[in-house]
């Protein structure tokens, strides 16, 4: 029975045909496209921190609150500042005074005539007059800054955000330029998405993007830059000027990761986002077909 | 279709749940086609069989992935 065997001989290789190639397919879609499982949603968080030290009177937000940007923060105990501005008022006063004093002084020698006041003396009234102004001058500068720093003791948000892991309570003592306040910024979400330097060629900025959160959620945006930069960590830090170079196993290498930075699209309603979720980056060219893939072979 | 399952707080490729659901399907392909008895007309039975759920496989995973 030849013909039957011939029959049964070409359906198994035509089967193990498909199977070959159902394989290498599904290899390309794998390893040959612009996709990671390593995608992080990003925030900008600024440290709020107070730029006058003293004593918290006044915890204005609670944890997790919104705050609208300009909304009061905390409050500093505004005592010793308000001082401060009296004593610098003071201070304007005094000089206010003397550079009277001093002018008077002046105008009346520069009336004399030079038999009866020394040239030296009526020089010396017009200069110490200049001098006086100039204290005058600094006065009021200082009383500008205490004012400043009076103004300075309620802490407002800078920009629209959420307070975060606040740990700040009345009756702590804030350092001046020590961060207190945690607040994620609600109109800077993007998500960083690591891809192994083997799928960079695949992309390129402006392609779109399309990320689904661990949760379920949908998200779009597209790429807005690349990073130009990662840490060599087979070269942490040279020691007496030299490199410092681990000895790696040559065998196996394994791919860096480089951050892909993607600018999100409004989120659909409904999606709460937080700094730090897990989501799955999928990138493809804007026109849809995909990018050549670079000969590695 | 997603990539990827959240399986207990474990994010799963679905490659490892299809490969799962083919071991069953094809399974009982197998059993359907060896009842019927084709396979004593194959030229190599294991090279067949093997061929198949490769292709279920395939098939499953591309038609999911796109």
């Amino acid at each position: 029975m030849p013909w039957k065997r011939i029959v049964s001989v070409v359906f198994t290789l035509l089967v193990f045909a498909a199977a070959v190639w159902l394989v290498r397919s599904m290899w390309l879609h794998y390893m040959d496209a612009a996709w990671t499982r390593d995608g992080r949603v990003r925030a900008e968080v600024i440290n709020v921190a107070p730029d006058v030290a003293g004593l918290v009177v006044e915890v204005a937000v609670h944890d997790n609150q919104t705050v609208k940007q300009g909304d009061l923060l905390l409050r500093i105990d505004p005592e010793h500042y308000r001082a401060a501005v009296q004593e610098a008022e003071a201070l304007v006063a005094a000089r206010q005074a003397a550079l009277a004093m001093r002018e008077d002084n002046a105008a009346r020698r520069a009336d004399m005539d030079e038999r009866v006041v020394s040239r030296e003396s009526r020089n010396d009234a017009g200069h110490l007059a200049a001098r006086a102004r100039a204290d005058l001058q600094e006065a009021r500068a200082q009383l500008d800054e205490a004012r400043l720093n009076l103004k300075r003791t309620e802490v407002r948000a800078p920009v629209d955000g959420y307070v975060t892991n606040l740990n700040l309570f009345a009756g702590d003592f804030a350092e001046r330029g020590e961060a207190a306040v945690a607040l994620v910024d609600s109109h800077s979400w993007y998500v960083y998405g690591y891809f192994e330097e083997t799928r960079l060629p695949l992309i390129r900025v402006g392609d779109k993007a399309q990320m689904r959160l661990m949760s379920g959620e949908e998200l779009s945006g597209r790429v807005e830059g690349i990073a130009r930069g990662i840490y060599d960590r087979d070269n942490p830090e040279s020691r007496e000027l030299t490199a410092d170079v681990n000895p790696t196993f040559n065998w196996v290498r394994l791919a860096q990761r480089v951050p892909v930075r993607i600018h999100l699209d409004p989120p659909p309603e409904g999606v709460l986002l937080a700094a730090g979720l897990t989501c799955t980056v999928i990138i493809t060219p804007p026109t849809g077909e995909p990018r050549a893939v670079p000969q590695r072979w | 279709m997603p990539r990827e399952i959240a399986l207990f707080g474990v994010y799963l490729p679905n490659l490892t749940l299809l490969f799962l659901l083919t071991l069953a399907g094809g399974w009982v392909i197998d059993r359907l086609v060896a009842w019927c008895g084709l396979y004593r007309h194959a030229w190599h039975p294991t090279l067949l069989r093997v061929s198949l759920f490769t292709c279920l496989y395939g098939a499953l995973v591309l038609y999911v992935y796109h």
